[in-house]
């Protein structure tokens, strides 16, 4: 779907991500970005790099440490019809400005009718050495929350398809963007027309056994342990792409084709989307199940820095296998 | 309503305003006093719940600012500034809808009290988090700016919310974007049950806007509804003409408590006896209007008319059907998903 015929083309996630946010602001002169060093420095990962020189100051708007202020004033200028892109620095940063989130963002259109088209853009996620403050997967407080929506790319198309979906939609987006497949992930370059709907899953690999319910930087892992395990388990991969709110229908139709389920994220084990999958499964899909769902999830701690620690920490091919070793002995 | 009317100090001279929009202004302000009589009453009565929230002795802040601003112009008023949305042509009905909880009110019967925003008026919803909204119409000017519309958008902060941190992200972001907004500040020197003066060090608000922001702040009695009609109406020209960020302290003293549960037993009774006589928002306009040429007969047929209006708009809003609570999960999305989650 959607893509570039020549490989020289091959463009990263990050890059991705900054062409959604170019050609979306070249489409619609509503779309503006603010944030911290997103101007003529580029951002602190150079998502934003380039932009300013394209678009000026008015379309790319340095502003001051003021998290609450920039994202409060996003919402203000949307109210006003403006489809403002907010950048936090690191997904962590999202503590600071939580309540415009959840106060003024989430519950506007339900008790007034006023739409606020705001995309908050939040670097996220582990294996940068970032420790308690800047590897977190904060995603998960807002998963349940009426009014927002979730969006965690897991690939180079959707990290283009679901921006410019998130962009173009009527309410508050939350665009959780993982670090470390910033220049990891590579592939052909998005057409300008992608778009990846809002609230739809995708089942990125077929298969009988089992399935791994999963997203962000889950979804490369689960492929990865899918491809090499392919000799002697069926896996099939859900990404789940938004996990707010959460596409019942697709996961639900996955476990009724396989019956074991393993739901991998690497938000820590008790929140994220994780626990409301199993809840799902458990409310909805009991009967279909051959065996209990399990998570692979870190440990409920805050992200460690040291190497060892982190690599620990987070989830891993083999930490999958293990568990898949557990569900299949059913 | 006083016992003592020679003791009222009338407004301020100001023949520079007109009689149209003193008549608003005793409009605004009366309409603020009888419908918050009204709700204060059908609280105790058990007709309104959860709770009310008033602004009396106040009355003259929301009238002042709300008339200031023009017709493009967008808002955001608080929990005291009732005569802010009377101001914006927001009707009495539509207010009582709210309390009331009614399916065409103004939060569709999801939100009570003063927790509303009247979209086609231009007035954002108050949200309970103080100092949320300040951020919020920093985001709104600056939509002007870009779209070099000459428009304004105005909000409220009281003396205690200027203790959140929202309020001085937005001041700074107001000031570093150079936006079209303009701040008052209801200094009416008490928050909740916490007087300011133990909350702060420094209770100069405009001192402080001033000085920690370099956004122009004047202070005003806000009492004197004239007063903050002309303050408040240079401080909106001034941004509207590109001159960025402006802010009005306006000096009141709140004469209910923090809302209906609460009877301010905690407040200087001497205080409250100069500001709810002397200094009394409604009767100082009044006396103005009648010391400068306003037939007494014209001011009683005003405050007839503001009874009736009040009378009226709850009829209206009994009349109101409530809501369905089948319809609860309509409105949470303006774009809705359909993902078939239970």
């Amino acid at each position: 779907m959607g893509r570039a015929v020549s490989a020289t083309s091959d463009v990263t996630y990050l890059e991705a991500i900054r062409a959604a946010m170019r050609d979306a602001m070249a489409d619609d002169d509503r779309v503006f970005l603010i944030g911290e060093d997103v101007g003529h420095f580029g951002g602190p990962f150079g998502v934003t790099s380039g932009l300013f020189d394209e678009f000026g100051p008015e379309r790319v708007i340095d502003s001051p440490i003021s998290e609450e202020g920039f994202v409060g004033a996003c919402f203000g200028a949307a109210w006003m019809g403006e489809r403002p892109i907010a950048e936090l620095q690191f997904a962590d940063f999202v503590t600071c400005p939580f309540d415009q989130i959840v106060t003024v963002g989430a519950k506007t259109h339900w008790r007034s009718g006023i739409a606020l088209p705001v995309v908050i853009r939040l670097p996220t996620g582990g294996g940068v050495r970032g420790g308690p403050f800047h590897a977190s997967s904060p995603e998960g407080w807002f998963v349940g929350v009426a009014g927002l929506k979730v969006v965690c790319p897991g690939t180079v198309d959707d990290a283009y398809g679901l921006l410019r979906s998130a962009i173009e939609d009527d309410d508050p987006v939350l665009y959780f963007e993982h670090k470390g497949l910033y220049r990891r992930l590579k592939a052909p370059a998005p057409e300008p027309s992608l778009r990846v709907p809002l609230g739809r899953a995708r089942v990125a690999r077929l298969g009988s056994d089992v399935t791994v319910v999963t997203y962000g930087s889950g979804v490369t892992l689960a492929l990865e342990v899918a491809e090499k395990l392919s000799g002697s388990i069926s896996i099939e991969v859900v990404d789940l792409r938004t996990i707010w709110p959460i596409d019942a229908a697709t996961v639900l139709e996955s476990v009724a084709r396989t019956s074991r389920v393993i739901v991998l994220q690497e938000a820590a084990r008790s929140i994220g989307a994780a626990n409301t999958i199993v809840s799902l499964i458990a409310r909805e899909g009991f009967s279909l199940l051959d065996a209990p769902v399990r998570v692979v999830a870190p440990p409920d701690t805050p992200v460690p820095y040291g190497a060892n620690l982190e690599d620990a920490y987070l989830p891993s091919a083999a930490g999958l296998e293990e568990a898949l070793e557990h569900l299949l002995a059913y | 309503m006083l016992t003592e009317p020679t003791a009222v100090v009338p407004c301020a001279e100001a023949p520079d305003v007109g009689d149209d929009v003193r008549r608003e202004l005793f409009r605004c302000v009366l309409v603020h006093r009888l419908v918050e009589e009204r709700t204060m009453a059908l609280y105790r009565q058990g007709r309104i719940p959860g709770s009310v929230y008033t602004g009396r002795g106040q009355e003259a802040v929301g009238a002042g600012a709300g008339l200031a601003l023009g017709p493009d112009d967008v808002c955001a008023p608080l929990n005291r500034e009732l005569s802010c949305h009377i101001a914006r042509g927001v009707s009495v009905a539509h207010v009582f809808r709210n309390y009331l909880g009614r399916a065409t009110g103004p939060t569709f019967g999801r939100d009570g009290n003063m927790h509303f925003g009247v979209p086609e008026k231009g007035v954002f919803p108050l949200v309970s988090m103080l100092g949320d909204l300040v951020p919020v119409t920093v985001g709104a000017a600056l939509a002007f700016k870009r779209r070099r519309q000459p428009r304004v958008a105005l909000t409220f902060f009281g003396d205690g919310a200027f203790n959140c941190g929202d309020v001085h992200e937005g001041l700074n972001l107001a000031g570093t974007l150079e936006v079209p907004a303009v701040f008052v500040a209801q200094s009416n020197r008490v928050a909740y049950s916490t007087f300011s003066e133990k909350a702060m060090r420094n209770t100069n608000l405009a001192q402080r806007i001033e000085g920690g922001y370099s956004i122009p702040c004047s202070r005003v009695d806000g009492t004197d509804a004239l007063a903050v009609y002309r303050i408040v109406g240079a401080a909106v020209e001034r941004a509207r003409a590109g001159e960025g960020p402006q802010a009005v302290e306006a000096l009141t003293v709140r004469l209910d408590g923090h809302a209906a549960h609460d009877d301010a037993r905690y407040m200087d009774p001497a205080l409250l006896q100069e500001y709810g006589t002397k200094r009394d928002p409604v009767e100082r306009l009044a006396a103005r209007m009648i010391a400068d040429g306003t037939s007494a007969d014209d001011v009683a047929a005003l405050r007839e008319a503001a009874i009736a209006e009040v009378a009226a708009g709850l009829a209206e809003a009994e009349q109101a059907p409530l809501p369905d609570p089948g319809d609860l999960l309509d409105g949470v999305y303006a774009t809705r998903l359909r993902t078939g989650w239970p």
